[in-house]
Formats: structure tokens, C-alpha cells, sequence
């Protein structure tokens, strides 16, 4: 990512939101949004830190706006630089990639600094349980088995709730991502002593 | 007009950068023109997730993913995630099964039953019948006297629990006394063994480690996956970005890490990269600091020096 000197400024960022919607509210909901895709683009794209990169390029939208430039469409604008910024990544990937292409294979999974994978597992159960029966039995049975017991799994819950695959798929990724922020919450907080 | 069906396979290509650049944008312009198109993209997302904490990824599969889901925090905490609800599903799965056992022998009995004719299943019926209200009348009549010594019974175990449990308390508060006081002199005469972390850390100093004379070291246990290595930066090395060059005491290149911000830290300013410890073998190795100006030149900031020791 290109450093520079230019930071956004409240004028600016006024600028901005202008250029997304007459309606202060309305503005504030697209730019969240807007932000929002552009992190969704980064992580797809594999960035280390997305975040940072999806206000790189609403800082340089936001400077473009503020040289007085015409932006009809700030969302489009803000992906085409979210992919110039890409490209600028890309220029540093290769080497990196090389390196660990000829790098012996990792055997476990990575876990954050400081956090106890037990405790992400008391979470899980913790807040599997404050769903209701009928939910926890799917997204229990979902995700549940290797690859060609999950198949079947899959099926037969379409079949038990009558309706179709992919509404289900939609079903079980809605609880999924409840539970992980759920999860993600209880970690989060002080920990008590079990019932 | 129908739209386009959603080709997972592709979707699965794309989340492992395995596309061509037109076909990444193809997918990612449909994706934030089409909720519908978003969402399988998530869903196989979870999939693909699923599927490595489970180690159902080809080895080809399982690099690409490495590099693009183990790199930023957001992405780390869903396979945190995923193998956390892996191990929940299997737990449920394994009571389920008991449950299916004890249903399994009722079902059988029930079958068993099925197969006589009617007027036996009546007999049968009134006959188990008799032997339920005789049951009843009699358990009826003895469940005074039983509660009467149920509650004399309970006083009695809980006494014996409550000894037992302080017994067991007792018991496992001098054995890890004992344990402790065998640790600290392990210690004392061994030294102390480093904890198995996933994270290696080394920190290296200005003026100590920016000289080859000295040498820091970074110790990478056999579970070590990343090595996290923060540059203690000098007061004039207040550059806005920084570049990280990691090369091979001979020159080879391991790891180019560029816009490294710098970051307060109580003893002033520092800068970190993190290197997958898969990049590092035993010996000796120079990281280059150099400082990013406004104008993307570059300036060096310094030289630091460490080993890497593999246990």
C-alpha cells in the first residue's frame, strides 16, 4: 500500500459523504457499506489487513472528491482503487509466495496470542445452548461428518424441514455466523466458573 | 431473464487465488451486485473452512489456503471458529449415537411385538396391562416407607461425600505441592523449559541486535507457527510506513513485508512483522529496516542480526 502524506480530514470526509447521498443518514448508511464490500474485497483477496486497506482507498476516493473531481458512483470508484491497491500488493506477493512454497508444511492450526482453545469451546457450547432445539439439532447436523457423511446429512435435513438446499445452505450460514459472534463475545468477557 | 446458477467450483477457486485476475473481478462484481451470489460466496467460505479444519484439503489446496485465510486476524478467528465447531458437532454426534442405541432396542422390542397376531397382542396388551397396575399399587404403598429411608439414606452418603471430597481435595493439594516444589527445583538446576506456544517471539533492540557482533535468537518449537518479531525503533526513526527485508545470512531472500506502520509501545515505538515459522530454518539471519519516506524512496533504519534454533 502506497504511504501518503494526505489524511482524512473532516472536510473531506463531509466531501465524501455529500458525494453518496444528499441525506446525511443515508450517507452515513452507504459509507459503512461501501466500507464494509471493500474489507469483504481485501479479506477475499487474502490481505493481511483488510481494514486498513478498505480505508486506504476510501481516503484516496475521499482526496479525489476533495480536489473537486466528479464522482458519479462513489461505491464503483472506491473498488476500482481497492484494486489498483491490490495490484500494488501483488507486486510484493511473489517473493513472499516462493518462499513458502518450498517451506515445509505446518501440522497445526494457528492460534491467536494469548487465547486458551478450551475457552473458544466452553463458548461454543455455551451459546449453542441458548439456541433453540430445532436450530442447534440443524446446525449441529450441518456441519457435522466428513465429506460424504456431511452430504447425506445435508439431505436428510432438507428432507426433515421441507425445504430446499440452498435455502437450508442460507439457514445454517445465518445460525453459523450468530454463533461465531456469539462465541466471539464470550471469549471476550471475563471467565466464570462453570455450572 | 434467469439468472446465471452459481458455480461453486469456481467460488472455490476464486477464495484460493486460484483465478485469473478477469475472473476474480467477474466473481467479485457479481458478488456485490447480487446478495444472492454474496452469500454463496460466504457459504462456501464455511465450507472451505470446514474442510481444512477437518484436513479434507489436497496439499496444493491446503497451501493456497494457508497463505490466503491464516494471514489476517478476521479470517484466523473464522477457523478458530470452524475447528471449535468441529469439535462440538463430533461431541453431539457421539451422544446422539448413544441415544440411537438405547431407541434402537426399544424399536426392536416394538417390531417384535408387531408380528403376532391381533388376538395376542390384545392378551399380550392386557396382560401388560395387569402387570403395570399391580406394580403401581404395590410401589404406591412402599413409597412412604422408602422416602422415609431415602431421607435417612441421603443424610448418610452425603456425610461420606463431603468426607471423600475433602479427602480428594487434600489429597490433590499435596500432590501439587509436590509437583511445584519438583518444578522449582528442575528449575533451579536445569533452567526453565519454554512454554509449547503456536507463537514464537523475539524482540530486537536498537544498538544490540543492528550489530552482527551480537546475536539474538528465536527459539521455534516443533508446534511454532508464526514468529513474531517486533523492532524497537529509535526516537529519529520516525518514518510513516516501513519495509521489512528478510534474507538468509548468504543473501537469500525469505520474506519482503512493505507498510509496516509503527506502533506505541511503552518503551516508545516499535515495528512487528510476523513470518510463518514454515519459512524458517536453523541459522543465521539479517533483517533489513528501512524506513518508507513520503516520495516511496527508501531509508535504511538498520540491520538486525538473530539465529533461528528449531527444537
Amino acid at each position: 500500500m502506497r504511504s501518503e502524506k494526505w489524511s482524512l480530514t473532516q472536510e473531506a470526509f463531509n466531501g465524501l459523504l455529500a458525494s453518496l447521498a444528499p441525506d446525511r443518514d443515508v450517507a452515513a448508511r452507504r459509507y459503512l457499506e461501501v466500507r464494509k464490500n471493500l474489507v469483504r474485497l481485501f479479506e477475499w483477496r487474502g490481505c493481511s489487513t483488510p481494514e486498513e486497506y478498505a480505508d486506504e482507498a476510501i481516503n484516496r476516493c475521499a482526496k479525489k472528491i476533495g480536489e473537486g473531481e466528479q464522482i458519479r458512483d462513489v461505491a464503483t470508484y472506491c473498488i476500482g482503487i481497492a484494486r489498483m491497491l491490490l495490484l500494488e500488493m501483488s507486486r510484493e506477493r511473489p517473493k513472499e509466495a516462493r518462499s513458502l512454497d518450498q517451506a515445509p508444511e505446518p501440522h497445526t492450526l494457528p492460534t491467536e496470542p494469548g487465547t486458551d482453545p478450551e475457552r473458544g469451546v466452553e463458548c461454543l457450547r455455551r451459546c449453542l445452548a441458548e439456541l433453540s432445539p430445532e436450530n442447534r439439532d440443524l446446525i449441529l447436523n450441518y456441519y457435522q461428518g466428513d465429506k460424504g457423511e456431511k452430504i447425506k446429512n445435508r439431505k436428510g435435513l432438507t428432507e426433515l424441514f421441507g425445504i430446499p438446499a440452498n435455502t437450508l445452505r442460507m439457514r445454517a450460514l445465518r445460525l453459523r455466523e450468530k454463533l461465531q459472534l456469539c462465541a466471539e463475545n464470550c471469549i471476550q468477557q471475563p471467565e466464570t466458573m462453570p455450572s | 431473464m434467469r439468472p446465471e446458477p452459481i458455480n461453486e467450483m469456481l467460488l472455490v477457486k476464486y477464495l484460493l487465488g486460484d483465478l485469473s485476475e478477469d475472473e476474480q473481478v467477474r466473481v467479485e462484481d457479481r458478488a456485490f451486485a447480487d446478495a444472492d451470489y454474496r452469500r454463496a460466496l460466504d457459504a462456501a467460505e464455511a465450507d472451505l473452512i470446514d474442510a481444512y479444519v477437518r484436513g479434507e484439503l489436497l496439499p496444493v489446496e491446503r497451501r493456497a489456503f494457508e497463505r490466503r485465510f491464516l494471514i489476517s486476524p478476521q479470517r484466523r478467528k473464522k477457523v478458530a471458529f470452524a475447528r471449535d465447531l468441529a469439535i462440538v458437532a463430533a461431541e453431539a454426534k457421539a451422544a446422539e449415537s448413544e441415544t440411537f442405541i438405547r431407541l434402537s432396542a426399544w424399536q426392536t422390542l416394538v417390531r417384535f411385538v408387531r408380528g403376532w397376531n391381533p388376538a395376542l397382542q390384545f392378551a399380550a396388551g392386557l396382560a401388560a396391562l395387569i402387570v403395570v397396575a399391580g406394580a403401581s399399587l404395590l410401589a404406591f404403598q412402599y413409597a412412604g416407607m422408602r422416602s422415609r429411608v431415602a431421607v435417612l439414606e441421603t443424610q448418610r452418603h452425603n456425610l461420606e461425600t463431603r468426607t471423600e471430597e475433602l479427602q480428594r481435595q487434600l489429597g490433590e493439594e499435596q500432590a501439587r505441592a509436590g509437583n511445584l516444589a519438583a518444578e522449582v527445583r528442575q528449575q533451579q538446576t536445569a533452567g526453565v523449559t519454554p512454554p509449547q506456544s503456536l507463537i514464537a517471539s523475539l524482540l530486537l533492540l536498537p544498538g544490540l541486535s543492528r550489530s552482527e557482533s551480537r546475536r539474538e535468537q528465536l527459539v521455534l518449537n516443533p508446534s511454532t507457527q508464526i514468529a513474531h518479531i517486533e523492532i524497537q525503533l529509535e526516537p529519529r526513526d520516525d518514518y510513516p510506513r516501513f519495509r521489512a527485508e528478510l534474507r538468509t545470512i548468504g543473501g537469500d531472500e525469505v520474506l519482503i513485508r512493505g507498510n509496516l506502520p509503527r506502533r506505541a509501545a511503552t518503551s516508545g515505538y516499535t515495528v512487528s512483522v510476523d513470518v510463518p515459522a514454515s519459512a524458517l530454518a536453523m541459522g543465521q539471519y539479517e533483517l533489513a529496516l528501512k524506513g518508507i519516506l513520503n516520495d516511496q524512496s527508501l531509508q535504511d533504519v538498520g540491520y538486525y542480526y538473530f539465529s533461528v534454533q528449531k527444537q
